[in-house]
């Protein structure tokens, strides 16, 4: 047994015991405050959750590992695939709290496949799949993957009944157990939608927002805009929650599909922002003079009327920059920060022809970048590249350094992704 | 519904873990304050602690040395359970969990209601080192009978292979790491805080980090198990 022969060996070791506990604290890809582990050197691969296309390799979704340390011969390279069988609209993944495993799911079922990540960081393993969601809950298609301790809250984007956005969140624990359902709120504002979610333990929120159900995202983009009656179906809300009771507390109006939420990582700030895809605006949420929450319009990206539309953010760990995917104009743009309440960009460069992912490492030096939004909603003929592209940046120019083509590899749509090390390799990984 | 005089005394109870929290812990290991909470927590019974899992089963030792079953120390109390290093150094960990541990306990002494339903377990992770004398030492006068009021247990296994199912089953990640920024590269130990508030049937109901270890949420959510044993009993 690994374990034992690791505890012999600690046990003739001076030990040192660390605790990773500072207050809230994202990872470096914006991930749940209670993940345990941040990378905070050189990260080894970054791990790209991706939709299978027919007639493309196996055709299955798949977690890909790409060695993303310059000084390792295979750098920029994919080094290995693990598929799930399946094409489902692969889209979002999350680690769990102990950094062992990453849960990633599809928007148009209800399994979720969990990869121990653990035993081998360069060779995820998938060790279970969790397939309940929706006899359980009744909700469809689970989106983000939020670590709380010992569990794991899911959002959903649809529910099984008539694939509408009325839908809510799911919480397992670590072994896939289902615990409890919670539906997003229909009165008193709100519109059931929901899309993200994210905590601040130190305020005991969690903050959601909202996008549409399997009937329009599944649905061709091109086909969905000229649908005025579908069009009306996209969320127009956040809800405040009280995160130890998993209760909401208030409904704030932000119109255009409010998508990823970023707390500040700064200890000191208390904030959060998003962006609005179909509005093309950033929104901060904060507490007024009286401690009530608030949402509120600080900004365009881009020229809304053209419709950029906004998908991935990442916040630098100081909270005082924030990068913005826009997809149809193929941009990443970086905001200034330093007054969240003035977003104001200060750098634009053209990263492909269609953009949606983005991550940072924790240093802020490296960016990542990838390329699918939804199989029907990506771009067709020569604009749908399909790229994992990796980028540095000096604070003033984004230089690319190596680029994976998701094609030509035969893979499929790179869309989420998560980084890796080879330092948090650990036998103890049961799944 | 709960009687006035129950409410009254878990109110009291969470005045006294306020007072405590803004006040210096006497503690061996840290001087400094508890952080206040910075927000108004849910009321006790006003939300639901899921059962996460069942608290693992195996052998450990107690400061006298002799092998018990873990589940000794899980049931038939609510449970607090945190696991340690002796020689953990890390403000924000071990230490942070004593701190908290001590304030509950000034808390419950001082709340009859609290009495005898309510036991805190210390295990440590490094039976190498921890020995049931070493933890006998590291515990101090808190081991000592309170007079049916609290017990708190610390407890050792006797090897790796008796603690991994332990850890395993918490879900108490332990990793090794490596320190290369000196000229040797060094071994550590690195684990999250975590604490376990376990039923009386065993299940485990709550876990802390230190993002959310405030002796006023433990002491909201010991209340909150009461209540639904109080419930329970009723229906019965």
């Amino acid at each position: 047994m690994g374990n034992i022969r690791v505890f012999r060996a600690i046990g003739m070791l001076a030990m040192v015991c660390v605790g990773f506990t500072a207050a809230v604290r994202a990872d470096e890809t914006c991930n749940s405050p209670y993940i345990a582990k941040l990378i905070k050197g050189q990260e080894d691969y970054v791990y790209v959750w991706t939709l299978g296309v027919e007639g493309l390799g196996d055709a299955s979704d798949k977690l890909v590992t790409v060695d993303v340390n310059p000084k390792s011969k295979t750098y920029g390279k994919v080094v290995h695939s693990v598929s799930t069988g399946a094409r489902a609209e692969a889209h979002h993944m999350g680690f769990t709290d102990d950094r062992r495993h990453i849960w990633a799911g599809g928007l148009s079922e209800n399994r979720i496949w969990v990869f121990d990540i653990a035993t081998d960081p360069a060779k995820p393993k998938l060790v279970r799949t969790v397939g309940d969601l929706g006899d359980r809950s009744g909700y469809l298609g689970p989106h983000t993957y939020y670590a709380l301790p010992g569990r794991m809250l899911v959002q959903t984007l649809s529910n099984t009944k008539d694939k509408g956005g009325v839908t809510g969140m799911v919480l397992y624990n670590n072994k896939g157990k289902h615990l409890a359902n919670y539906a997003m709120p229909t009165e008193q504002g709100g519109d059931g939608y929901g899309y993200d979610l994210a905590v601040n333990p130190k305020k005991n929120v969690l903050l959601t927002s909202s996008f549409t159900g399997y009937t329009n995202y599944m649905r061709p983009l091109g086909e969905l805009i000229k649908d005025g009656e579908a069009m009306k179906k996209f969320g127009s809300t956040m809800v405040v929650w009280d995160l130890k009771a998993i209760k909401p507390t208030k409904v704030l109006a932000v119109p255009g599909a409010p998508l990823e939420i970023r707390w500040s990582l700064n200890p000191k700030d208390n904030w959060a922002i998003t962006a609005a895809a179909l509005t093309s605006k950033l929104w901060l949420v904060r507490q007024d003079a009286k401690g009530e929450w608030i949402a509120k319009d600080v900004g365009a990206i881009g020229d809304p009327s053209k419709i950029p539309l906004p998908v991935d953010i990442s916040i630098t760990r100081d909270g005082k920059g924030l990068w913005v995917n826009t997809f149809m104009d193929g941009k990443t743009r970086y905001f200034d920060l330093s007054n969240p309440e003035a977003p104001k960009q200060t750098y634009e460069k053209v990263t492909g022809k269609q953009v949606n992912m983005i991550s940072q490492s924790w240093d802020g030096k490296r960016v990542y970048i990838t390329s699918s939004l939804l199989a029907n909603w990506d771009k067709g003929g020569a604009d749908n590249e399909q790229f994992l592209r990796g980028f540095a940046w000096d604070g003033k120019e984004l230089t690319q350094k190596f680029e994976v083509d998701f094609t030509q590899e035969k893979l499929g749509r790179a869309h989420h992704m998560k980084l890796g090390s080879k330092a948090l390799r650990s036998s103890a990984a049961g799944g | 519904m709960n009687s006035p005089r129950r409410i009254q005394r878990a109110s009291q109870a969470i005045a006294l873990i306020a007072a405590l929290a803004c006040a210096p812990i006497s503690s061996a290991h840290q001087d400094e304050p508890l952080a206040e909470l910075d927000f108004i927590p849910p009321a006790p019974g006003t939300y639901t602690l899921h059962r996460i899992m069942a608290a693992p089963e195996g052998r450990v030792l107690g400061i006298d040395g002799r092998p018990q079953p873990l589940s000794r120390y899980t049931r038939g109390q609510i449970t607090l359970l945190g696991f340690i290093y002796t020689t953990c150094i890390d403000p924000e960990g071990c230490p942070h969990a004593y701190r908290v541990f001590d304030a509950l306990k000034e808390a419950i002494v001082a709340t009859p209601s609290l009495h005898g339903e309510v036991r805190f377990v210390t295990l440590s992770f490094d039976p190498a080192r921890d020995s049931p004398d070493v933890m006998r030492r590291y515990a101090g006068s808190r081991v000592l009978e309170t007079d049916g009021r609290l017990r708190w247990y610390f407890l050792t296994t006797r090897s790796a292979r008796e603690l991994m199912p332990l850890v395993e089953g918490f879900g108490q990640d332990i990793r090794i790491t490596f320190d290369r920024s000196g000229a040797r590269p060094r071994r550590e130990l690195s684990h999250v805080l975590k604490v376990f508030l376990i039923d009386r049937t065993g299940d485990v109901r709550e876990i802390y980090t230190s993002t959310f270890l405030y002796p006023r949420l433990v002491l909201n959510d010991i209340e909150t198990l009461l209540m639904e044993d109080r419930a329970a009993h009723r229906k019965k």
